[in-house]
Order: structure tokens, then sequence, then C-alpha cells
């Protein structure tokens, strides 16, 4: 009857089970682990999902008014269809075709080193105790405590209770040679013999797209393994807004499961570097984690509803430490988690972390720190006074609503470059292979080079004149123009590749919010962009930015190239600086109480600084005497 | 005579507007009421003419932000040297409450549906941004509006539109005033889920199936009228 499970193959994978009809096809692609794209979560909105059913397309509902919106009538013929709107009721084959397949995501986690003195919370000393007699009779606890405190002078500390159960087997089986590994005051482990080079941390960047996990030895403060996953909370909301919004929507086990779905990925990434380094999780100390402030209360099971409210307040600013089995961390059974504090609004650890990476509360000098992403945030000035803000620049660099926009993975296009008196125009792609699509840095080239080569104006425009002229540009579906990147027959997907007038204005609009706020804060610094001394660019995609393009596109306030420094991802780098040492915890404190938070949706200028911003590179050239001056040898200005 | 000088003033409106020229757009407003042109036709004929012409350009992704915004501050350079002379029963078009949800302050689309809907004749009452849902209410009864426009860009915010929802049904307004509802994280699938009347996807289809809504409420305000009317009448002979 109805209750006859039938049987779904995909294709190239060969992964096949059974589920009950009416399974959306995207239902049983993460059942079976198949990657299917899915940008926006499984909504129908990002239309990334294209999928061919080969077989049982009798049995599949119409297509729905989204899937109109993203299938041609060539695509709906050929049996293409979105995986996340269909539902099959027949025994079915659906080949997941190369353009919706995830792939395997670069996944950056390389950093800023910056050299500190390893001085971590988490240590091991070793003892041989005197078993006792009947001249010296005291307890366990205390014979212990005693000889930490002769051997290596220590006080004050405490032994926690879970511990103190097992003290007198322990003691005893080790023959009274001991180590124990003790996280501030506390006792937290008794092993046998001498483990004190056996003392590990684990730090975490806890990012809404990308997670990065680097096993660190604390003696001697260095990374001995490194690992990344894409965070597992993706499927539950695409971007922390709509995370959020499912735990408001479906209460405390919806906030549970974000949770459980990052823990999981975190874990993942434990194992796999204890695996590569040959360290057993037991011997995982000390945790920290770095994170926005969406991070910070998915992770830690913080009710998030009245943060993603205006005027979003955090819940808690300060760094706090919770034992890492409550969180379910695989790690010592007793080891502790701390999580580095954050700043206000949505901006969090992850911004700590990066202000501590490149020092600014130690320079003499008015520096600017930038750090890109689906967030952006502008942090600027010195020792005396530094200001931050956070301006929604959007997934755009991300590669979503860009029409062939891709996450940075095997076949993206990541740089391009166009002659501007031919219009040749040449591309590399990730791991050279046949391009499938255009990621974040090859989607800050093109404006640029779009923009040199006349094919657009300073508004974004593309040039009715240029169109006539050449074969790479000409109207697409919806009537406006596009640029042809990479030919059909270039191309790893079947059709050409391009980059459409509507992508552009998406691009305008992200790259306008972070560089209005930028204005807007030296504004109020009552600074120009000739006092800035460096730049600093962080960010997940940051170290593959042409600085070039972004400053032609008018990324952020233009700064000399000499001035400017890509320092990748400094919220792993201040993640692991806050694992091996207290002096970092109690700096990232100092960062997170001094540095002033400005909200720019409640400035006046906001706006119209936005709007000037939209312009290529902006609507004051004035600001960009460089790319004037160039575009003008170019002929392109008035 | 007349025609042809009117038709010339509505042309140079309509273009001052499309050009984002905010002079000539004063300039083509102060003509029209030294010629005795209705001022409100200058603005429909003319101002909302040009504004019509940028929402398609703006949809064709031709004109974008910028350009958008100077067409607006033309229009209302013009509205505000014609408004005063327009007369109240010109006006009668219909009146719309306008604001961004409570917990949300992104106003730019918001503004370019006001925008929209000023040029189109309708008289916009702006509450804002971050507008509390009994808000929207209270200032609808208050100016006796057809129509709450309420916008969120997103996605924790969407549930402020199901409060004025709520509050419109609890107080039985539900067909006295119509809800249209609009932002990126807004959908018709939300708009089903929390009963509003209308979806707008962008502002210039917010401003079409505003004029739908504004029409079904005063169509069956005239039913009710002529109904009285009939009543009062059968009575009397009685």
């Amino acid at each position: 009857m109805k209750d006859t499970k039938i049987e779904v193959v995909f294709q190239p994978h060969g992964n096949r089970s059974e589920f009950p009809p009416g399974t959306t096809i995207m239902e049983a692609a993460k059942k079976l682990g198949v990657d299917i794209s899915s940008l926006c979560g499984g909504k129908g909105t990002c239309g990334k999902c294209k999928v061919k059913v080969q077989e049982g397309t009798e049995g599949l509902n119409p297509p729905t008014e989204r899937e109109l919106k993203h299938l041609s009538q060539e695509e709906l013929q050929s049996a293409l269809r979105l995986a996340c709107e269909t539902k099959l009721t027949l025994p079915s084959i659906i080949f997941v075709p190369e353009r919706s397949r995830i792939g395997r995501q670069r996944l950056q986690t390389e950093g800023l080193k910056v050299p500190i003195k390893p001085n971590p919370l988490a240590r091991k000393y070793h003892v041989e105790l005197q078993p006792p007699t009947l001249h010296d009779a005291k307890s366990d606890e205390d014979r212990l405590l005693q000889a930490l405190d002769e051997k290596h002078g220590l006080s004050g500390l405490v032994v926690d209770y879970e511990l103190v159960k097992n003290l007198p087997i322990i003691l005893r089986d080790a023959g009274w040679n001991v180590s124990a590994a003790i996280f501030m005051n506390s006792i937290i482990a008794v092993e046998s013999g001498d483990t004190t080079d056996r003392c590990f941390g684990f730090a975490v960047d806890v990012g809404s797209t990308k997670l990065a996990g680097f096993l660190m030895d604390l003696n001697t403060g260095k990374v001995v393994a490194v690992a990344a996953r894409m965070n597992p909370q993706i499927p539950l909301g695409e971007d922390v807004l709509s995370r959020i919004t499912y735990a408001m929507i479906n209460g405390p086990s919806a906030l549970n499961e974000l949770h459980q779905a990052v823990v999981s990925g975190i874990n993942e990434m434990i194992h796999e570097c204890c695996n590569k380094a040959n360290v057993k999780t037991e011997e995982i100390y000390d945790l920290s984690f770095v994170g926005n402030t969406a991070m910070q209360m998915l992770f830690l099971n913080l009710w998030p509803q009245y943060t993603a409210l205006s005027p979003y307040p955090p819940v808690l600013r300060r760094g706090i430490d919770v034992p890492a089995s409550k969180l379910g961390l695989h790690s010592h059974q007793r080891a502790n988690a701390h999580y580095v504090p954050v700043i206000g609004g949505f901006v969090g650890s992850d911004s700590v972390a990066d202000l501590m990476a490149v020092d600014m509360l130690h320079s003499k000098n008015f520096i600017m720190d930038i750090d890109i992403g689906t967030n952006t945030e502008i942090a600027i000035g010195n020792k005396d006074l530094t200001m931050i803000a956070s301006c929604a620049s959007g997934p755009a660099f991300e590669g979503m609503e860009v029409k062939y926009g891709m996450r940075a993975s095997t076949g993206a296009i990541e740089k391009i470059s166009i002659e501007p008196d031919t219009l040749e125009t040449h591309f590399r792609t990730i791991e050279d292979a046949k391009p499938i699509g255009i990621c974040g840095s090859g989607l800050i080239d093109a404006p640029a080079e779009l923009l040199k080569a006349g094919v657009i104006d300073t508004t974004g425009r593309f040039s009715k004149k240029i169109a006539k002229e050449t074969r790479r540009v000409r109207k697409t579906q919806q009537g406006w123009y596009e640029y042809i990147i990479a030919f059909k027959n270039e191309s790893g997907i079947d059709t050409d590749i391009t980059i459409t007038q509507a992508d552009i204005r998406e691009l305008q609009k992200a790259k306008a919010a972070m560089r209005a706020g930028a204005e807007i804060l030296l504004k109020r610094m009552s600074r120009t962009k000739d006092d800035i001394t460096k730049l600093f660019v962080a960010g997940a995609f940051g170290n593959y930015i042409d600085p070039e393009s972004a400053r032609t596109i008018g990324m952020y306030p233009e700064v000399p190239l000499e001035k400017t420094q890509f320092v990748g991802n400094t919220a792993g780098t201040g993640s692991r600086m806050c694992l091996i040492s207290k002096e970092m915890r109690e700096y990232a404190e100092k960062i997170s109480s001094s540095v002033r938070y400005y909200e720019l949706a409640v400035d006046p200028d906001f706006q119209s600084e936005y709007i000037k911003a939209t312009f290529l590179p902006h609507k004051d050239l004035n600001r960009q005497p460089i790319v004037a001056e160039m575009l003008r040898k170019l002929e392109r200005t008035e | 005579m007349g025609k042809d000088k009117a038709e010339t003033i509505f042309k140079k409106l309509a273009k001052a507007v499309v050009l984002g020229d905010t002079e000539v757009a004063e300039e083509g407003a102060q003509e029209a009421l030294t010629e005795g042109i209705s001022p409100y036709d200058a603005v429909i004929r003319g101002l909302a003419e040009g504004m019509k012409t940028v929402g398609e350009k703006y949809e064709q992704k031709e004109y974008f932000l910028p350009e958008m915004l100077l067409s607006a501050d033309a229009m209302y350079a013009g509205l505000n040297i014609l408004t005063p002379h327009i007369k109240s029963k010109d006006k009668m078009k219909g009146k719309i409450v306008l604001g961004v949800v409570e917990g949300d302050i992104h106003d730019i689309g918001k503004n370019i549906v006001k925008t929209m809907l000023t040029a189109a004749g309708y008289e916009v009452i702006d509450l804002g941004r971050d507008v509390p849902a009994a808000e929207f209410v209270k200032k609808a009864k208050a100016e006796g509006a057809q129509v709450i426009a309420m916008s969120t860009l997103m996605t924790p915010t969407l549930m402020s539109m199901k409060s004025v929802e709520d509050k419109l049904d609890h107080e039985g307004l539900k067909d006295k005033v119509k809800t249209i509802i609009g932002g990126g994280s807004v959908s018709e699938e939300w708009r089903d889920n929390i009963g509003s009347d209308a979806f707008g996807k962008d502002a210039l289809e917010a401003v079409d199936k505003i004029k739908v809504l504004i029409n079904s409420i005063m169509a069956a305000a005239e039913a009710m009228k002529k109904e009285e009317k009939r009543e009062n009448s059968e009575r009397h002979q009685d």
C-alpha cells in the first residue's frame, strides 16, 4: 500500500537507499551523505541544487513557483529540478551535475603567526610521593598537595570532587609516582608516571561558515595538527540570522540542535587532529573558542532572540570558562572550555582575536583593520582609542545572489583579467580544474577588470556601446547585460560562465556597506585616509583577494599598497594565542572592555555614505586619487 | 493652446525626475502653477510618469540606488511645490501607513517604496523604523488608512509582522485595513503563513498590489453605502 518505501539512487556517487514516498531529493541526499550544494539551506531560494531526474519523473510533483524562478524551459524539459523542492514517489535515479556539487571546499586555516611566550593555564607537574606511614598518616589529598607545594611551589590548589573519589586507587596503582594536571588552581587529573610532556590544548575558530581547529602542545606553544570543516549548522540556516530565527520559532530544543551541530563539527576536528598527531583526546586539558556573537550564543546555548533584534544587546560580553564535558566536547573529562570575550552587538571574539593579532591596542600609530566576511568588521584607532563597527556586506562574496557565484572550491574561477583594448579574457581556477563558477576573489576581480576595460562605467552600468562591439557582451533572459568570462567550450558546466548586470549590482551593494562603514568611522574619529599608517585586511578569503582589484572597486579607503597587509584568518591566530597564554586572555578581556562599539545603523550619515560608496570606486573621486588617475589614463572617466 | 502647453510641462517634469534634476523639477512645478494647469495632473502625469520610468529602469538594473534616490529627490522637490495646491478631494486616492517593523532598522528599501507610492498619488504616513505592532494599528485607525505596509530585511524580525496581523484580527479590523509585506527576508510563503493580504517582491510590485487592495476596500465601502441608501429609501416607502 502507501507504506512501501521507494529506492532512490544517486549518480555519479552510487549511493542508494530506501525512503518513504514524499521525501524530497535533498532530504534523501542528506541522509546518504551525497553532496548537493545547498547555499540557502534547502529553502528553495538559491537555485544551486539543480539535479537531473533520470528515472521516476512521472512521480514528481509539478515544478513549484520557486523552481520556476530558477529553471528555464530548456532545463525543465531535460528533467532538471531543484532537489529541495522536488518530492519523490516512485523508485528514482537522480544525477547530481558537477555544478551542483559542493566538492572539496578550500578551507582557509592559515593566518598571521604571532610569536608569544607560552604561559598556559593548563599545566602538568610531576611528583614522587612518600607513601603513608604510622608517623605520617596524612590524607592522600594532603600528601599530593604538599608534594606539589614542596617540589613546585604550588599552593592554594583544590582537587575536583570526581577526582578525589578515585585518588586513593590512582596514587597506589602508580606507585606514588604521578603527574598532576592543573587548570588554574584546580587539579583536574592525576596520572601515573611522568606525563608532563603530554599536555595538549585545542584552539577553535568557530566561523559561521567554516570551522578551523588547531591542536597545540601547551608546553611548547606549537601547533601539532590542523583541521577544518564547514560549519554543520549550515543546513539549519545559511546565515546566522536564519539559524537564530530557527531557534526562535522552534524553541530551546532547536537551539540545542544548533549547539550540537557545531559541537559535532568541532569533535570531528579534534579526532582528526589527534589521529594526525598521535595524541589521545584525554590529553587535551584546555580548549579555547573564538567566534562572532551569534556563534557564541549558538555554541554555548545562550538564548539568542533578543540579541538578534534592535538594539542587539549581547547576552554575555566577558570571557567564560565552562567544563568542556558540559558542552559535549571530546577532550579530558575535566577539561576546560574557554570562550573568548565579545565586544558588542554582533562584533564578537573573532574581532577581539583579530585586534589581538594586529596588536591594535599597543600601536602608537593610527591603523585600520578590516575583517571581511558576510559581516565585515572595521576597526580603526590605536592604543589611545579604538572604535569598531560591523557592516552587513551580505553573502555576495561567498557566491550567493550571483548567477554563477560559488564558494571557493575546485573549479571556481578565482582570478580574472581582461585586456582593455581587445577584451581578451584570462582566468585561473582553483586546482586548475575546468571552471564551474566564480568565487569571492574572482568576484572582486570581475568588476575591477570590467571597469578598467570600459565594459562598465563608474556607476556600475554596462556600456551599450561596448555591448555592440563584442561578442562577449549580450543580453540575459531577463533583459539586462552580461559579460562572458568563460565560454561554453572552456567551461565545465556546458554553458557560458558570465557576470551579469544584476551580479555587479549585488557586488556594488556588498562593497558599499564596508566602504561606508570605514568612511563613517574615519569621520567620527576626525581622521582621513591619509592618517592611516597601516591597513590590515583579515578574513576568510582575504589572502586571496587581489589588492589592486580591491582598490579599483573601492572596497576600502585608498591606502598605498605598501601600507596594506593581508593577514588571513586572524580569528584562528587569536584563538591559539588565548589557548596558550594567560596574558593573552587578559589582553582579550582588556580589548573587549575598552574598544568602543559603534552602531552604524543609527549614524545619520550612513545612508548617504552608502550611496556614494556604491560607485566604482567611489562617487567622490577625490577620495581615490590613485584609481582616479588610472581611470583618467584609460579614459574611463567623463 | 492649453493642451500642448500642459503636455510640454508634463514631459519636462517627467524628464527631470528621470534625470534626477531637482532644479528643473522645481521649475516645471512652478510653470504648471503659473499656467493654471491642475497641480494634481502635474503630479500624476508629470512627476509620477517619470518615477514609473525610473522604477522600470531600476528593475532592469540599469538604474541603481544612487540614481533612484536622485530621482526621488527631484520628485519630492516638485511635490513640495505642487502638493499644497492640490484640493483635498483629489487626495482621496488612499492612505497608507508604512514602516519597518520592530527590531529592524534597515530602511532604504522602505524609503524607495514610500517614494513610489507618493509618486502614484497616495498619502503615505511613514512611521520610520523599529516600529512596534501596536503603533501600526493605532496610526492606521487614527488616520483612517486603508493599508498597512510593513517591511523587514532580517529573519528574526518576521514575527513582528505576525503581531500586527494578530492585533488587527483582535480588533476586528481585518476587512477595513489591508496589509502588505515586503523586504529581503519576506516571501509569499510568509504572507500565507501569517495571513497578510499581499506580498510585494519589490517596490514596483508593492505599488501595484496596494492599488488593488485600496480599490477593493473603496469598492466595498461604496457597495455598503449603496446598500444603506437602498435600505433607507425602502424604509421611507413604508
